[in-house]
């Protein structure tokens, strides 16, 4: 296996890469979404069962619960160059794991209060929920927050 | 490692938008030449075989599978890799059908987009290990606690399909409230005799060898987990050996102490050697030692020195056990059920109604005993001044619908009332009866014929009122007297249209013989106790709260603890025995004799060493899967309660816990190459 420093420059060779889009001066940002395997994962598969088309900017990042998203992924996605964060749970009281969800937004919460004095805007993390069938309704929160950090800009920090 | 990516291109749905070749340069150049090979349906017979194959021949010893969603066809690939001889565990399948192919207008961005998923899968499914679904010995045999219908009908289902069953009950007899009644609605049938049939079998049935009974028991201390509970069971004495006794009752009328029959809610007295009440099951009779002379004078050897009931025995001295100590007895079990029923709410907490003040105002299972036969009255409506009333009010929703007291309906109790209503038209035809009630819920295909007697009967009257809790009753001259605040409905009435009437009277003022209450149900038994003994959650109400409230109220919030009747939710008898089935269903088909019990690897492993035993972990674990080892100072993980949802490992301050299969290295390596 190669190391990531190896693959980063062949992509940056082979695919239509962000520095081009940057120059290009279309700034799309790269979002990395986590979802839980039982709710959102599951409302997203309802949007593309629905052919919803949606911004491509968010690559999604499945764990089994929203409880098991570590403050330190968001933190790392956000240093290996990610302009935004988002983490997608069940609704309250539909956690498959019954609670998974209030411990990530209890965490969520705490971690916006950090986010801000490294100087990252509360907009670049966002915490929602959706449902399994929730399909329109992820489409309109990716959307949402793809526009939302498409206006602030790449992250500068 | 040797790593493969085998991309499916859905016929064309997949590979209209994505195009494989594209795809595959980019993939092979950031890989180094890595195997990558489509496949036009590779769920398909032949797609599954070329997989299988390919796999085998090229000695391939992780798969990156970009697919439809993993919850199509996830189990399909394990399989295949399985067959393959290859660890399950050591496949990524990547979403590249529902979420990106179908969501993506731009086919460049599309392929980009499979491209950083298919890289990210690269790396994460090198760093994943072949985990190993562990297997252990299981007792296929079950404890139930309570011996209501619900309980009855877990045990005997469970006895009958050959396991051997503990029943827990810790009053000296069986079959529950039922029991205690004379009739039940909806057929007016028997309460009784109804049980009859089934305690019959439980007891001396075919399969009656299986099931092992405790009366007069509780649930002490429980250890271990699902499959391999161990149980500790207090049994208190009776004094009165089950074996030999022949349930004749001749030891009864001798007998010179008496106390209030608590099974007739205290309304009349048995003696301290006595039945519950005639007809009980075990047929046999208990003594209260707080009451029995042997155990409260002194003018024996060792203490009292009666014997009155041991000389009026037919079978002799053996049968009495006056030596009897309480006892701890210890059980087995790889599953419990809890069917533990309810109890009602205390009217008492709605003072202005007069419960326990003013004579004759009774709560439901009182009046249920004043109907019975067996009962304090056998079965002569009679107030404690010994006169048959002559007007009642039943009073519906006592404590229900109201926030101050429980938000809920029972649902029952309407039912219930009535039945009373009948009950009391039979017995007294020309009684005047009230219906005071908030609303009336009578669900069920069954129910509509009492509601409808009641209703259409010219002596019955149907008052609806908003705040039933809020009205008063006072006693005046003998009489009953409601003042009714509130009143409404939608007939017509003194306060212009607000009194609902079906019998052809107004009034505001009631004034009657008799009361009865009809009050919520609310959890029974000693909830406290056993919800802290096997660490089951309960809910705002105090009942056991189910695993889920729609798929799986049968199950508790920890493993292998099952619920039966209302312990969870009020309910009728008609629900509790399906209950008891349902749960027996459980424990058939989650345990099985002879068959081990695979435990999925795909849960949290504590690193002792790293461990700080901060004990954060406990707290925030909804399975109770993790104890604390006091001999290591660190968190241990039970991974056969264990559900894998990884919400210890992100509350680790110390990152000593160990998410198999969505480890931190996983999950960092899948974020750093999604932003390569």
């Amino acid at each position: 296996m190669q190391n990531s420093t190896a693959i980063k420059e062949n992509m940056l060779d082979n695919t239509v890469n962000i520095e081009k889009a940057k120059k290009m001066e279309v700034f799309e940002p790269r979002i990395i979404g986590f979802l839980c395997n039982w709710c959102s994962y599951a409302g997203a598969d309802k949007a593309g069962a629905a052919q919803k088309p949606y911004s491509p900017n968010v690559s999604v990042i499945k764990v089994m619960c929203s409880g098991r998203i570590d403050p330190q992924f968001i933190l790392e996605a956000f240093k290996k160059g990610a302009d935004g964060v988002m983490i997608l749970a069940c609704h309250p009281g539909d956690c498959h794991y019954k609670e998974g969800n209030y411990r990530a937004v209890q965490r969520h919460r705490l971690l916006l209060r950090l986010l801000k004095q490294f100087g990252i805007e509360e907009e670049r993390c966002r915490f929602d929920y959706v449902s399994a069938g929730e399909g329109d309704r992820f489409v309109s929160v990716i959307n949402e927050t793809v526009e939302a950090v498409k206006k602030l800009g790449p992250l500068k920090i | 490692m040797k790593t493969a990516v085998y991309f499916c291109n859905c016929g064309t749905n997949i590979s209209e938008k994505i195009n494989p070749e594209k795809v595959e340069d980019a993939v092979k150049k950031s890989n180094g030449g890595i195997i990558f090979k489509s496949c036009g349906f590779l769920c398909s017979e032949e797609g599954k075989e070329f997989l299988r194959k390919d796999i085998m021949d090229n000695g391939i010893e992780a798969v990156v599978i970009p697919a439809c969603s993993p919850r199509d066809h996830e189990k399909t690939f394990i399989n295949v890799l399985s067959a393959a001889g290859v660890n399950p565990y050591m496949m990524q399948m990547i979403n590249i059908r529902e979420q990106v192919a179908w969501v993506t207008e731009d086919k460049e961005k599309a392929a980009e987009k499979a491209v950083h998923y298919i890289n990210a899968a690269i790396s994460r499914v090198n760093l994943q290990e072949p985990l190993e679904k562990k297997e252990i010995d299981v007792s296929p045999d079950a404890i139930v606690v309570g011996a209501g219908p619900a309980g009855l009908k877990a045990a005997l289902s469970l006895a009958e399909a050959g396991r051997k069953v503990t029943v827990v009950e810790k009053s000296p007899t069986i079959g529950g409230l039922p029991v205690r009644y004379e009739e039940i609605f909806p057929n007016m049938e028997c309460g009784p005799c109804m049980l009859e049939p089934i305690m019959g079998d439980a007891l001396h049935g075919n399969a009656s060898g299986n099931i092992e009974f405790l009366t007069l028991s509780e649930i002490e201390d429980v250890v271990g987990s699902y499959g391999n509970f161990t149980v500790k069971i207090k049994r208190s004495p009776r004094y009165v050996d089950a074996e030999k006794c022949i349930g004749c009752a001749e030891c009864i009328a001798p007998c010179p102490a008496s106390f209030k029959n608590p099974f007739n809610c205290d309304m009349n007295e048995r003696k301290a050697i006595d039945f519950s009440f005639a007809g009980a099951l075990p047929n046999v009779p208990y003594v209260n030692a707080g009451v029995c002379l042997r155990f409260n004078d002194n003018d024996g050897a060792d203490g009292g020195s009666c014997r009155l009931c041991i000389d009026a025995c037919p079978v002799g001295e053996e049968v009495f056990k006056f030596d009897e100590k309480e006892e701890i007895i210890e059980r087995n079990a790889g599953s419990i059920i809890l069917a533990t029923g309810s109890a009602l709410y205390d009217c008492g907490k709605i003072s202005s109604l007069g419960y326990g003040k003013i004579p004759a105002v009774y709560n439901s299972i009182e009046f249920e005993r004043i109907l019975a036969s067996n009962g304090p009255t056998e079965g002569k409506i009679k107030t404690p001044d010994g006169k048959e009333p002559q007007s009642f009010a039943i009073v519906h929703c006592v404590g229900s619908l109201d926030k101050n007291h429980k938000d809920y309906c029972s649902g029952i109790c309407c039912e219930y009332a009535f039945k009373f209503n009948h009950i009391i038209r039979n017995k007294i035809p020309s009684a005047k009866i009230y219906h005071l009630y908030k609303e009336i819920v009578i669900p069920g295909k069954e129910s509509g014929s009492l509601y409808r007697h009641a209703a259409e009967d010219k002596n019955t009257v149907f008052i609806r009122v908003s705040d039933i809790n809020g009205m008063t009753v006072a006693e005046e001259s003998g009489k009953k007297v409601f003042s009714i605040s509130g009143a409404c409905g939608s007939g017509g009435g003194a306060g212009g249209g607000e009194i609902e009437k079906r019998g052809g009277e107004v009034s505001e003022k009631i004034s009657v013989d008799a009361v009865i209450l009809c009050p919520a149900v609310v959890p029974g038994g000693d909830m406290d106790g056993l919800a802290g003994i096997l660490e089951v959650v309960r809910d705002k109400n105090g009942f056991f709260e189910e695993l889920h409230g729609r798929t799986d109220v049968g199950k508790s919030t920890i493993k292998g603890v099952y619920l039966a009747g209302s312990c969870h939710s009020p309910m009728d008898i008609k629900e509790a025995m399906s209950e008891g089935m349902a749960a027996a269903g459980y424990v058939l088909s989650g345990l099985v004799a002879g068959k081990k019990l695979s435990i999925d690897p795909i849960s949290a492993v504590v690193n002792q060493e790293r461990c700080s035993g901060c004990k954060v972990c406990i707290g925030v674990c909804p399975y109770k899967a993790i104890s604390f080892d006091e001999k290591e100072e660190a968190s241990l993980v039970n991974e056969l309660l264990c559900q894998g949802c990884g919400t210890c490992a992100a509350a680790c301050p110390s990152s000593a816990i160990k998410a198999n299969g969505f480890t931190n290295e996983e999950i960092f390596a899948e974020i750093g190459i999604m932003l390569a």
